[in-house]
């Protein structure tokens, strides 16, 4: 019962506006990208923590891309179990953003596979209230 | 010449005539005490602070309630409710009906208008009371203190029964300068003095600025067993739109979470691409 709770938490995260000090609608929605790459940094940080991973470039896959995925605020991260040094640079992961509408390399954040196969998520951005516990 | 014991007791014995005469002080005040000669300097120049002993130890009616708490925008009901721009709309002047129409254009083209406070520019208010981050309340007997976990954005709503600055003294700022007063159950306060650049009403959809003329009349209450503040917001502002734009917001107690330092660090949006992509528009 639990699980199915956490679910429908997570489902309400998923269409419920992201904490961004930005208007988010330069990112579709719609659309999602996976990011199998490797962690150039990893900045904890408000009012934003960022990844920037390194991807083989499509069309010539002997160049690198470097991505830029906007995570929330570390106040909401820890509720999803996040630490400042759950990924190092280096780390192989496999990142899931929604991109931004005009087509070059940056992503707001939906999901992240740890080496170790664990996926990492986010929280809503809310507090005082039960879902927020 | 009085003794300053002398002096001190006059002023214990002024604070119990009053608190008999039916002005009783808050249980938290502090005793009131003598000024000393700088506050009594200040008070002829009429600049004492909001934080000096002989203002704060003044004898106050007891506030029906004290915001001192974390607060944070409820949005369980409404995804939406952080935003201003909902119904009941008001009807935009010429000039932001422009900005309006522009950035409902970009919008459709996947594109962001004018996101000032993307990069970097204050929120201001009113945006800045429903920011996603918590936001920190302390209330002391002659101002209400009010830092956001957003930019470290710092409001002040005195309480002490001064007056607006005049208007070509005032240094307009984004959150503007609020002056509060008790009415019965709710504070009301009057805020004025705002930047008129850089300023909106709303993120992340339609644009419509917020000028000068800005004045934002807001009525404080305690709701559902304290565990909600609601303000009602009416704002004001000739040259964007017409009569009174009201607007009702309610803020859930945090007990569980304390607000962080939030800078907007020059190497931010560097790190952040959506902010500087070609999906921005600045003019």
């Amino acid at each position: 019962m639990r699980k199915v709770l956490w679910s429908a938490v997570m489902a309400v995260a998923l269409v419920a506006p992201a904490l961004a000090h930005h208007s988010p609608a330069a990112f579709d929605r719609t659309k999602k990208v996976t990011l199998v790459g490797t962690v150039k940094e990893f900045r904890w940080q408000n009012p934003h923590t960022w990844i920037e991973v390194e991807v083989p470039d499509e069309k010539d896959k002997s160049k690198l891309v470097v991505w830029g995925v906007e995570l929330t605020s570390p106040t909401y991260l820890i509720r999803a179990g996040w630490k400042s040094n759950i990924i190092k640079p280096g780390d192989k992961v496999s990142v899931v953003v929604n991109p931004v509408r005009s087509g070059e390399p940056s992503g707001i954040f939906v999901s992240l596979t740890l080496p170790d196969g664990r996926e990492l998520l986010e929280r809503p951005a809310r507090l005082g209230t039960p879902e927020s516990k | 010449m009085m003794s300053p014991m002398t002096i001190r007791a006059a002023a214990a014995a002024a604070a119990v005539s009053l608190a008999v005469a039916g002005c009783s002080t808050a249980p938290s005040q502090p005793a009131p005490a003598a000024p000393t000669q700088a506050e009594a300097d200040a008070m002829a120049a009429g600049t004492l602070s909001a934080l000096a002993p002989a203002n704060l130890s003044k004898a106050r009616p007891t506030p029906p309630f004290d915001v001192t708490s974390n607060w944070f925008i409820d949005v369980s009901q409404d995804p939406k409710a952080w935003h201003f721009y909902l119904p009941p709309y008001p009807k935009l002047t010429a000039a932001a009906q422009q900005e309006f129409d522009t950035s409902m254009k970009y919008d459709a083209e996947g594109k962001v208008y004018k996101d000032d406070i993307g990069q970097c520019w204050p929120a201001g208010l009113p945006l800045i009371m429903t920011r996603y981050w918590p936001m920190a309340m302390i209330q002391k007997p002659t101002a209400i203190y009010m830092i956001s976990g957003f930019m470290n954005s710092v409001r002040i709503i005195y309480l002490d029964g001064r007056k607006h600055t005049a208007i070509d003294e005032i240094v307009r700022t984004y959150n503007g300068e609020s002056i509060g007063e008790w009415q019965g159950k709710e504070l009301v306060v009057d805020t004025i003095g705002f930047r008129g650049d850089h300023h909106w009403m709303d993120q992340d959809g339609p644009a419509i600025p917020a000028g000068e003329k800005l004045h934002i009349v807001e009525r404080f209450r305690m709701v559902n067993d304290g565990k909600q503040l609601e303000i009602e917001f009416t704002m004001t502002d000739p040259d964007h739109w017409e009569g009174e734009w009201k607007s009702t917001k309610r803020f859930n107690r945090v007990v569980d979470a304390d607000i962080q330092e939030v800078s907007c660090l020059p190497d931010l949006n560097q790190h952040l691409q959506s902010t500087t992509s070609k999906t921005q528009v600045f003019k």
